[in-house]
């Protein structure tokens, strides 16, 4: 049986099923990790998942219940990129409908998935949990920059500020989260096509883009973002603090901050995380607050 | 109280973005603080534990079986805390924090509660009937019960140490805890930056 090297080729052959099956296996998709478990991980979202097309590709009775029993075997992958998978086995349980599934092609059929969860599992982390995910956050400190809301950075004294009008409040996580849920549904769904187009192969999709090339990209973006916020930042409360002169106020405006970096510098460092860093800070604050009393440390309220 | 309780409801259904449905990015810390907020009335307030705690927390990735500390949990609960415990922002803050790393030793659990579930699910398809969708919707119904019940008590809790420390002096910690948070937002930046040339520099090494 042969399920690979005649449909490796997008478009190489007509789908047996016209791809019918892939929009409910599309909307389920979303609940993936629904039942997400430490013994097989995603398998019970999987098979919720691909049930339309596994009951349209086989029989009911001992044909379905083997397919279903077959995709109940270990299954993780990095969710938004789960239909590159999917639709290739799809492709492959339609090629192998009304025939006698033997061991070698269910573990010909299983290698396949766990080498294309395999392999975009790592990317789908490098893509959205390393990248796409932070610059999302970093979007809405732009839209609150851009909308002149600071007051996550400082906060003004009460009542001497001008409240922040609500659209733009929500703005800013609703632009981060727009682009993000589009990328997410787009790739989803591109990702079943696709898969479905070349079902059989183990590296079916894998060059649907330039994984690579988007990685280093959204990299750089968000190096270069990161650095501009931060030291526009910096900038603004070495600008603000500085009334001409050197004075005490200064030093206790600017020395915690830089502290603070120095603490973060000194946990990244070291590998530990950022609580650990928020340990040190507060242990810090403590101690300066012990010593010196409460009063003059809330330089932010200055501003 | 009865805010607290419909407050932590909303929040309990936008956990189950998080990881279980959708995944749309509506569990966000920054969308879940600001929405929150505004439904207690201190969006601004909101907004900003949202926001930090979402730069707090991006420094934890749920790869693989890793369960990261909660973000919507920890903003949840530091909302609340503020508006409803009457906690300062910076105490809430940090207790949000507290209590999104607590979040994960449950959610552990959760997880290994249903690594039994794939064995009944087995037999059932060997008898003929199959449905694993009934598994989905009992883990849905779980996981938002139970973020649903952590929030509230938690926060619930938190209100009443407030309440009952309210004679304590407790000006000299609350006065460390707000100097501390007011560096937040520069280990959230550097946090970031930090991230991001770790990034660069493994690029430019596989080059």
């Amino acid at each position: 049986m042969n399920f690979g090297t005649d449909m490796t080729k997008a478009g190489s052959c007509q789908p047996p099923s016209g791809g019918k099956a892939l929009a409910p296996v599309f909307f389920r998709s979303f609940l993936l990790q629904a039942a997400w478990n430490y013994e097989r991980f995603q398998n019970l979202g999987f098979v919720f998942s691909m049930l339309p097309a596994l009951r349209r590709a086989h029989a009911p009775g001992a044909p379905l219940n083997s397919a279903v029993l077959r995709h109940l075997a270990q299954f993780n992958t990095q969710p938004y990129m789960a239909g590159f998978v999917m639709g290739n086995i799809i492709r492959m349980e339609e090629s192998v409908s009304g025939l006698p599934v033997d061991e070698a092609m269910e573990k010909k059929m299983l290698s396949v998935k766990t080498a294309l969860a395999s392999g975009f599992a790592a990317i789908g982390d490098r893509l959205f949990w390393g990248r796409l995910k932070p610059l999302m956050t970093q979007l809405c400190v732009l839209v609150w920059a851009c909308g002149g809301f600071y007051g996550w950075l400082f906060r003004p004294e009460p009542g001497t500020a001008q409240a922040p009008s609500m659209s733009l409040l929500f703005g800013g996580p609703l632009a981060g989260m727009a682009v993000y849920a589009s990328f997410s549904v787009y790739l989803r769904w591109t990702g079943l096509k696709r898969g479905y187009a070349c079902g059989g192969s183990s590296s079916c999709g894998l060059d649907a883009l330039d994984w690579s090339r988007l990685i280093r990209r959204l990299s750089a973006a968000g190096f270069a973002l990161a650095a501009a916020a931060a030291l526009s930042a910096f900038a603004f409360l070495l600008f603000s603090s500085w009334s001409g002169a050197p004075d005490p106020g200064f030093a206790r405006k600017v020395a915690p901050v830089l502290a603070a970096l120095a603490i973060q510098r000194a946990a990244r460092k070291s590998g530990r995380s950022i609580f650990f860093a928020t340990g040190m800070v507060i242990a810090v604050s403590l101690a300066l607050v012990a010593l010196f009393g409460p009063e003059g440390w809330a330089w932010n309220r200055n501003l | 109280m009865l805010s607290a309780l419909w407050t932590s409801f909303c929040a309990a259904l936008l956990e189950l973005d998080n990881v279980q449905a959708g995944q749309f990015l509506l569990a966000r810390p920054a969308f879940v603080g600001t929405l929150l907020g505004w439904m207690n009335g201190c969006p601004v307030e909101g907004a900003r534990i949202g926001l930090l705690t979402e730069l707090v927390f991006l420094d934890f990735m749920s790869v693989g079986g890793v369960v990261p500390p909660n973000g919507l949990v920890s903003a949840a609960v530091s909302v609340l805390a503020f508006s409803w415990g009457g906690l300062p922002e910076s105490a809430a803050f940090f207790s949000g924090m507290l209590a999104g790393l607590i979040y994960c030793g449950v959610e552990y659990r959760l997880r290994a509660f249903r690594s039994s579930w794939t064995a009944a699910v087995e037999a059932e398809v060997r008898a003929g009937i199959i449905r694993p969708g009934r598994r989905l919707a009992a883990a849905l119904l779980a996981e938002g019960a139970v973020s649903w019940a952590f929030i509230f008590l938690f926060s619930g809790w938190l209100a009443s140490a407030a309440a009952l420390s309210a004679r304590l002096n407790m000006g000299p910690l609350f006065g460390a805890l707000d100097l501390a948070y007011s560096l937040m937002p520069w280990l959230g930046l550097s946090g970031l930056y930090f991230r991001f040339r770790g990034q660069i520099h493994k690029n430019k090494a596989g080059a």
